[in-house]
């Protein structure tokens, strides 16, 4: 089944107790609040945990434990942790709920739910460096707001995962500190930025994790890693506490090992915030409840779902294998009874390099705060000048520095007008021809990269190489757009097959409202 | 943005750039005078010129080593010239979009309020 994919056996030998492996399915109620569950849970597993801790069937202690274990045996092949937390805090905690849930007290809807937060969201017990040394050591003073809003219903932080240096890149090769592999093939790339939430949810680490997505951070690896990746509205979850690389198209995305998952997870970090100027005041609707029974559903249960395939993102320079997964992905959304058009939105391409003028520029200004004065790493100089320019010569790696650069160039007098702000210019055409496409479509499709993972140490050396991959990511980022990406195949490569992802774009502010027959789709599907 | 008002004045004439700055305690200072002047060019002020490194680095307090820049130079090059291709699209009349702008006015109303005294 597809929500349950997941890395060969031999990566995680201590299976989850309580989580069912039958191949029916059955879905979430849509009246139900998520305390009350009667069902069985498998397509979630977080209302499984829930479902198991309230009914007495698993304790958090066990259940803990039990994903603790699994941790240990596989971090050292995929490396997907900056940092762990203390295995006795996370004890502790557990027990604490089980305590509350002896006593039968409240507790929230994400109690024992283990949580993995990509380094560059601040927490405040734990080291978040952003997968830099120029944060090395530091541990911010507060909570992001999504993570407070996580430790408030009760989910459990496990540890901070690794990514490319400040969000910067597609393969998590670019960390300071450690290169995490695909839990698929140990050899080849996660992808990235989030490449450590990613793979940490697929071998499963952790139960759901968060990631940022600036250009596809989000969705790439998620594709990569044959997990659910979600990439929502930009302004739908706040951004303070994430440590900010391109502030206009940054957003806080959720990773799951099932739709359902990280539908509960948006849920829980969405909303407006005051500390975020940029978040929207629209109120959240309840993404649970719009998932249905499948009982309710007749044979066609996507009829007149208008579904919009983006004719450049299936053209030359697609790999074959991810070209026909997402034609059979496509072909069977049409036998569920969606109306199938080819799209094609001429503006596409020129997102790329719009997207990487707005990225570099703004992170040219955003990372201007590092400079090693009070907090990280500090160079020793006698002249200030000279302090800042060691600090960041040594804290940044040659990935962040290159783009600080080129960003530094592209808002240069004289440059402005013709890099950021026509850059700026073309945003806006990308934000219309999707507005425009959505408007005659009620979703549009397209792979979520031009190729499953890659090898370690392919596309190193050549930075254009590297950010052709992110074709099919970018334009959703300019225009601010929601978009899901669920695994819908394989293509060759490694021990099994390498996972393939289809992305799902939306219109702003609808995450789940058109994806919700989506998902019941997907799983009927056998693999 | 200091440093680009720097820009502004120096006007593309690097030798003037050059003498403008007093400080010579950066070590790296010669070698990136050098290089500055080496990149010097007598090309007019409304054509782009390529990315003079070492101007670069300095505005953005990042010290680049000799070696980092003989590595960076050619693969930022290649990176923007790949960026100039937004040069030929036809862009009159199109609105710059600050961001994304999912959302429209996100403003308070324009009401007086009280804050801590913090």
């Amino acid at each position: 089944m597809l929500s349950t994919i997941q890395p060969p056996r031999y990566l995680s030998r201590f299976p989850l107790r309580g989580r069912t492996k039958s191949r029916s399915f059955h879905i979430l109620s849509s009246a139900q609040p998520v305390t009350k569950t009667c069902f069985a849970a498998d397509q979630s597993q977080i209302l499984s945990i829930r479902d198991s801790l309230l009914n007495r069937h698993l304790s958090a202690v066990e259940l803990t434990h039990s994903y603790l274990d699994r941790l240990k045996q596989t971090e050292p092949h995929i490396n997907c942790f900056l940092h762990v937390s203390d295995p006795d805090k996370v004890l502790k905690q557990a027990q604490d709920i089980d305590d509350k849930i002896k006593r039968n007290e409240e507790v929230g809807p994400l109690a024992g739910v283990l949580v993995a937060i990509k380094d560059n969201i601040c927490t405040a017990d734990m080291p978040s460096t952003g997968g830099s040394y120029i944060l090395e050591g530091y541990r911010p003073p507060f909570d992001a707001t999504a993570v407070k809003r996580l430790k408030d219903l009760g989910a459990i932080v496990v540890g901070k995962t690794n990514l490319d240096e400040f969000g910067m890149g597609s393969t998590t090769e670019a960390s300071a500190f450690k290169v995490t592999a695909n839990p698929w093939d140990l050899s080849r790339v996660p992808g990235g930025s989030s490449g450590g939430s990613a793979a940490s949810v697929s071998a499963r680490q952790c139960v759901v994790s968060l990631g940022s997505d600036t250009g596809g951070s989000v969705r790439q690896p998620a594709s990569f890693c044959g997990v659910v990746g979600l990439k929502p509205t930009y302004g739908r979850v706040s951004r303070f506490g994430l440590m900010a690389y391109a502030s206009s198209l940054d957003v806080i995305g959720c990773f799951g090992s099932s739709v359902a998952d990280t539908g509960i997870l948006l849920h829980a970090i969405s909303g407006h915030d005051s500390l975020d100027a940029t978040s929207s005041k629209r109120e959240v609707p309840d993404f649970t409840s719009q998932f249905t029974y499948a009982s309710s559903l007749k044979s066609r249960p996507l009829e007149g779902l208008r579904v919009g395939l983006i004719r450049e993102t299936v053209d030359a320079g697609v790999d074959s294998g991810v070209k026909s997964a997402i034609e059979g992905a496509a072909a069977h959304l049409e036998q569920l009874g969606c109306v199938l058009k080819e799209v094609s939105l001429l503006s596409f391409s020129l997102g790329l390099p719009a997207y990487y003028i707005l990225a570099s520029s703004e992170s040219s200004s955003n990372l201007s705060r590092y400079d090693g004065v009070r907090y990280g790493n500090q160079a020793s100089s006698d002249e200030l000048n000279a302090l800042y320019e060691e600090s960041r010569a040594k804290g940044f790696g040659s990935e962040v520095k290159m783009r600080i650069l080129m960003g530094t160039y592209a808002l240069s007098a004289g440059y402005y007008d013709a890099y950021y702000k026509r850059a700026q210019q073309v945003r806006t055409i990308i934000r219309k021809s999707f507005k425009a496409a959505l408007d005659e479509n009620d979703i549009l499709i397209s792979p979520a990269a031009p190729s499953a993972a890659y090898k370690i140490g392919e596309k190193k050396n050549d930075p254009l190489a590297m950010y052709a991959g992110d074709i099919m990511t970018v334009n959703v980022n300019l225009a601010g757009l929601p978009a899901l990406v669920l695994p819908c195949g394989f293509v060759e490569g490694g021990a099994v097959g390498l996972p393939v992802g289809l992305q799902i774009i939306g219109a702003a502010f609808d995450e789940f409202a058109k994806h919700k027959c989506l998902l019941n789709g997907f799983f009927e599907r056998n693999l | 943005m200091g440093s680009r008002a720097l820009l502004m004045l120096t006007n593309f004439n690097f030798k003037t750039t050059v003498s403008s700055f007093g400080s010579a305690s950066n070590p790296f200072f010669l070698i990136k005078n050098n290089l500055r002047t080496r990149n010097f060019s007598t090309k007019t002020r409304s054509s782009l010129q390529p990315p003079d490194l070492p101007g670069l680095a300095e505005t953005a307090r990042i010290s680049l080593a000799p070696n980092e820049v003989e590595e960076f130079a050619p693969k930022i090059g290649q990176v923007i010239d790949w960026f100039g291709q937004l040069q030929a699209v036809d862009l009159d009349n199109v609105e710059p979009a600050i961001r994304a702008d999912t959302e429209g006015d996100n403003l308070r109303e324009d009401a007086p309020q009280t804050f801590e005294n913090k």
